[in-house]
């Protein structure tokens, strides 16, 4: 019989008010830096319709294309941080930009957790020829190059903000399914499992109440590490001609329209956008480092 | 990297006259002392998308305007587009005639002209190039040629089995096919087509020495070719992105740099030294698919003039091409056989407008989408936003361009309702060519979503008639029709900008892209770069 | 341990066979080659002709089995725009994907290790959260982007390195950096975890107990043995760089595997792109294998697992 980890919390024995007051305490140590700029950038996001200046997807009337930042020469306050090739304002783009890195971000993450935590689940509990068939997939998945899949998809369904999040999911998927499968081949022998199962418990209800509670720990873990990694996709994804797709302002499509740009001199083009990708991807990532020192002490070494 | 294909089809030519009947007497080119002598220094070309080992071979040309680039270095041919000479520049042939009634034509060699291996060009040569041209119009050419006689040791006759009155132009428009760039038949046949293309001999001013599969190519000057070389060594580099290749012209590291885009134009020719050729290239024009249904708004004619009337081209052509292309016209190059001159499409918010209401759209209406060619989709943005001023809301469709060319090529089904193509071409060799690829019902791009009865019944006489001046008679009143009912709205000429930087030596960016059917820099001999 | 070998080979030939199908037919379904390849005058002869020079125009089930034939020996169809067997186009571009992988490895440990060494060493501190930003740094911009940047710092305005292409070493430095820093957090993220675990442990608490100052301590016990995760996964992630640096390849025009297959793409040159996908494959196949076998010569508990 393995034993068990002192600190490991079996989720069956936590009741709702332990839980909450975990919330609690959890919230006061986490990153204090992380959580302001992730706390920032959600707002923005909510309130993008009433802070942004001006439509995100129209040239701003009057105003020329390649108009620098209000503190240089030529800029003005109209437009503060600048205009684009077709003349929109930097700022409101970069505001609702966030709502579109924020949604692709997240949703993608959610999309490449769910399908990779159900497989890993399935491939670690039922086991047997569902288990080698999974984890042969899960194989060849890692051999076909990103682009290929995004190309395909956009192909068979047309590009667009949903479509990109799916393509997004099913590029990451077998992150999770390895580390998850794993947790579960671990936790299947487990004394409540095994009590679970003598009781007549049937394979979903364990799954269920036992499995799924256990590994979300490290699902979530490995999710707030996916969702920087997701939002530079997205930019890559523009790069390659199959990102979100223009007039919607994205942050990497932005960097990714205004590559030429950079050797031309009109930096605020590109500084901007990747300043933001910058600051979401390292909110998470140091919040994912927290999490993970925090929920789960088996992942430390992820 | 996609490569764009239309500014790659050059054409660029004042007027077309009546050229097949025409025989052309040529005078013999005066032999030049061997150019290896001469030879020195190097040429870099960063080249703007991949490098496909095909292009290599003209036999299996594709009929696009990329191949060109590659096979005027290494190969040559009878007669051939240089200058501003659109297709009957005398090359390996040192005259030509075509007989009046356009059923045969007759070329003679020059004398001692020689492949790179050191073998003659012989017209058994030219005659197996041609019997074993597979590249693009290769079945036209099959099925009106009826012989090839082999007249004497320098002299090679083509006889038609009808008059074929686009012969020259066919033959000789490199970026539209090529069965007259003659290529060795023994060394063709002993080591067979993949190898020639990796390996590729020829009778150009360039032989190969060195070539990675997709990524560069190295080839040095050939001391036997008839005309003089300048620069020993030309190099030519496959940099697909833009801003690398402006970073290449900064640092000296290329001497020639195709495709600047728009944002750096003005940037890259300030730089010191660069000079920018910036070479007419592809036409952009706006296509209403299923406008023949009576449900949709742009059946009406009133609608696609308000369209024309709302494009702002000017505004367009400054802020894509910092002004160096050219606002149209007729959405046929000028530079084409039997294209008409048309005056620039003017605008007029106000006048649009009122056609709008005339035609029962007061408050404008939705245009479901607006489809640019990729990646051009900074031109569908502008498009929409000047047309949003007169009430016409549109919202920009983008794909990738593989794709784009299969929807395309699936007709009204894959564009159904209201919508907008902004295409972008270009086109060699004659008028008929854009009709037939892009208005006529079932042509290779436009499929079913066109389809104007009258026009194409008059096409249709055009292709049978050989009498040109019917034919040319013909051509004008198509294309006036297609123009005075705005049955496709031309926007603006595309400037496909390069840039030359100090290195190379020239008197003005002419000189380095002296060739009006093309956006390439050849012929490749004739560029010098200083001491 | 034979039955190990057999069981585990066999794993990875019906993995492949499921890669191999799976990028046969996505391939297809993204549309059709033969438009891309010609001009927009061409008629249905002529498509026709090259749907056939190609083999196109049989059934797919046709295709594939004359494909998966071939890929048996050893011949992985052959390119239509290179014209040359995808096997030779493979290996011809393999030494520079590999030449990229290895330097960018190498960036990616001399960012991560000792970011990570600092990070473990001053837990929790102000050094520690530095050691992190730098590292994470590579995490949070893309690599297109810092790719340009350092091609106008390094190369425009400072004229120290060449711009682009395959060279020298001078011509490895910049997309071996836009490379490998993105890999630079794993590694720091591993080090640390390691040296903070070995610097807790038994040993290095008698070795302090000794006397010894902290700096050896450090270099000549804890290093040494936190070094060992880091290395393998420096190893796995230089398989997933290799297959992985299209976007620094095009940047850079390096001559790689990654462009290749990009530009294969674009022009939906299908045997190029199963043909590179499938070598793709074996490689990342075969090396799982072998270190799968290794780690079972090294491991009898994993021999007997399932």
């Amino acid at each position: 019989m393995a034993t068990i980890p002192a600190n490991t919390r079996l989720v069956s024995q936590r009741t709702a008010s332990g839980r909450l007051g975990a919330v609690v305490k959890a919230a006061r140590e986490a990153p204090l830096m992380a959580v302001v700029i992730l706390g920032g950038l959600i707002v923005v996001a909510l309130l993008a319709d009433l802070i942004a200046p001006y439509d995100p997807t129209v040239p701003v009337k009057g105003a020329e294309m390649f108009v620098p930042p209000f503190w240089m020469d030529g800029g003005s306050l109209a437009t503060p941080l600048g205009t684009d090739f077709q003349g929109r304002d930097i700022l409101s783009r970069l505001i609702y930009g966030a709502r579109v890195s924020l949604i692709v971000g997240l949703m993608g993450t959610l999309v490449a957790g769910g399908l990779g935590t159900g497989l890993g689940i399935l491939s670690g509990y039922i086991g047997g020829w569902v288990d080698q068939i999974i984890m042969r997939v899960t194989d060849a998945w890692l051999a076909l190059p990103a682009i290929v899949f995004a190309i395909f998809l956009a192909a068979m369904v047309g590009p667009s903000m949903w479509n990109i999040i799916v393509i997004l999911g099913l590029v990451y998927w077998t992150r999770y399914a390895r580390v998850i499968r794993g947790e579960v081949l671990s936790l299947r022998e487990r004394d409540f499992v095994k009590l679970a199962e003598i009781a007549g418990a049937s394979k979903l209800r364990v799954i269920r109440k036992h499995i799924l509670p256990n590994v979300l720990n490290t699902a979530t873990v490995l999710a707030s590490l996916t969702v920087g990694v997701v939002i530079i996709a997205e930019a890559s994804l523009s790069f390659l001609g199959v990102g979100v797709p223009p007039p919607q302002p994205a942050w990497g499509l932005m960097l990714s329209e205004a590559r030429p740009t950079l050797m031309a001199g009109q930096w605020w083009l590109t500084v901007f956008p990747g300043f933001c990708i910058l600051l979401i991807v390292l909110a998470t990532q140091l919040f994912g480092d927290w999490l993970r020192v925090r929920l789960d002490p088996q992942t430390r070494n992820l | 990297m996609q490569r764009p294909r239309f500014e790659a089809y050059s054409v660029f030519t004042l007027i077309a006259a009546a050229l097949v009947l025409v025989a052309i007497a040529s005078t013999a080119i005066p032999f030049a002392a061997p150019a290896g002598a001469a030879a020195k220094g190097k040429l870099t070309l960063a080249w703007h998308a991949g490098l496909a080992s095909r292009w290599l071979d003209p036999q299996e040309h594709d009929g696009t305007a990329t191949p060109d680039n590659f096979f005027t270095a290494i190969h040559d041919a009878l007669i051939k587009n240089q200058g501003t000479q659109l297709y009957d520049h005398p090359a390996l042939a040192e005259k030509f005639s075509v007989a009046n009634d356009a059923k045969s034509a007759t070329f003679t060699l020059r004398r001692g002209i020689k492949f790179h291996n050191g073998d003659p060009v012989t017209p058994q040569d030219v005659k197996f190039s041609y019997e074993n041209y597979r590249g693009a119009k290769a079945d036209v050419f099959k099925k009106k040629t009826d012989r090839i006689e082999i007249v004497d040791d320098r002299t090679v006759r083509f006889v038609f089995k009808e008059p074929f009155l686009d012969f020259a132009i066919l033959f000789g428009t490199a970026n539209v096919a090529a069965p007259g760039w003659v290529v060795p038949e023994k060394y063709y046949k002993q080591v067979g087509p993949d190898a020639f293309k990796q390996k590729p001999i020829g009778a150009g001013p360039y032989k190969l020495v060195r070539h990675e599969p997709g990524v560069r190519l190295e080839m040095e000057a050939f001391d036997g070719y008839y005309r003089p070389v300048n620069v020993k060594q030309l190099v030519m580099i496959s940099v697909p992105e833009a801003a690398t290749r402006v970073a290449m012209l900064e640092r000296g590291e290329a001497d020639i740099v195709y495709n600047v885009p728009g944002e750096l134009i003005t940037k890259v020719g300030k730089l010191p030294g660069v000079t920018l050729a910036p070479v007419l290239s592809g036409s952009f024009f706006i296509e209403f698919p299923g406008f023949q249904d009576p449900k949709n708004p742009f059946h009406d004619k009133r609608v696609r003039e308000a369209v024309s009337l709302a494009v702002d081209r000017r505004a367009m052509n400054q802020a894509e091409t910092a002004g160096m292309g050219k606002a149209t016209g007729n959405w046929i190059n000028n530079d084409v056989q039997y294209a008409i001159e048309w005056p620039e499409f003017p605008r007029n918010v106000d006048k649009a407008k009122q056609l709008l209401r005339e035609a029962g759209y007061p408050n404008g209406f939705d245009v479901d989408w607006v489809t640019p060619l990729p990646t051009f989709y900074s031109r569908g943005e502008r498009l929409i936003a000047q047309l949003r001023e007169v009430g016409i809301r549109g919202r920009l469709q983008t794909m990738e361009r593989g794709i784009f060319l299969q929807r395309l090529q699936g007709g009204l089904r894959e564009f159904p309702g209201t919508q907008i193509i902004l295409h972008g071409v270009r086109i060699a060799g004659s008028w008929s060519f854009w009709y037939e690829g892009y208005f006529k019902c079932g042509g290779f791009s436009s499929r079913d979503r066109i389809c104007v009865k009258d026009l194409d019944g008059k096409f249709d006489q055009y292709e049978r008639s050989i009498n040109p001046a019917e034919r040319k008679k013909l051509a004008e009143e198509i294309q006036r029709g297609i123009l005075e009912n705005y049955y496709l709205v031309p926007v603006f000429r595309h400037a496909f900008v390069n840039a030359i930087g100090p290195r190379v030596a020239l008197q003005k960016w002419e000189d380095v892209f002296p060739t009006i059917t093309t956006g390439y820099a050849y012929p490749w001999e004739d560029i010098k770069v200083k001491d | 341990m034979s039955q190990f070998i057999i069981r585990r080979v066999l794993y990875s030939v019906v993995t492949l066979v499921i890669l191999s199908a799976t990028i046969f037919l996505i391939v297809r379904l993204t549309g059709d080659p033969v438009a891309l390849m010609t001009e927009a005058s061409a008629r249905p002869e002529d498509l026709e002709r090259i749907r056939h020079q190609w083999g196109l125009d049989r059934s797919w089930p046709v295709q594939y089995v004359t494909f998966m034939q071939n890929a048996l020996t050893g011949e992985l169809g052959k390119s239509f725009n290179y014209r040359m067997p995808v096997s030779e186009l493979y290996f011809q571009r393999l030494p520079n994907s590999l030449t990229l992988g290895l330097a960018a490895t190498l960036i990616s440990l001399l960012i991560g290790i000792p970011a990570g060494i600092i990070s473990a060493v001053k837990v929790n501190s102000a050094w520690d959260n530095v050691a992190k930003g730098v590292a994470l740094l590579g995490l949070s911009i893309p690599g297109f982007w810092l790719g340009l940047v350092l091609i106008l710092t390094f190369s425009v305005w400072l004229r120290w390195l060449p711009t682009s292409g395959a060279g020298d070493w001078r011509h490895v430095v910049m997309p071996a950096l836009a490379l490998g820093w993105y890999f630079a957090a794993s590694m720091l993220r591993l080090t640390r975890s390691s040296m903070l675990e070995v610097l807790g442990s038994e040993y290095i608490k008698l070795a302090r107990l000794k006397g010894l100052p902290d700096f050896v301590v450090i270099a000549m016990h804890a290093f040494k043995n936190a070094l060992i995760p880091v290395f393998t996964l420096a190893g796995v992630n230089m398989v997933v760089m290799v297959n992985a640096a299209v976007i620094i390849e095009v940047i850079f025009a390096w001559p790689g595997i990654g462009r290749l297959l990009y530009e294969g793409i674009f022009q939906r040159d299908f045997p190029l792109v199963q043909g590179v996908v499938v070598m793709a494959g074996f490689m990342i196949v075969g090396i799982n294998l072998f270190v799968d076998i290794l780690y079972a010569f090294i491991d009898p508990r994993i021999r007997l697992s399932r």
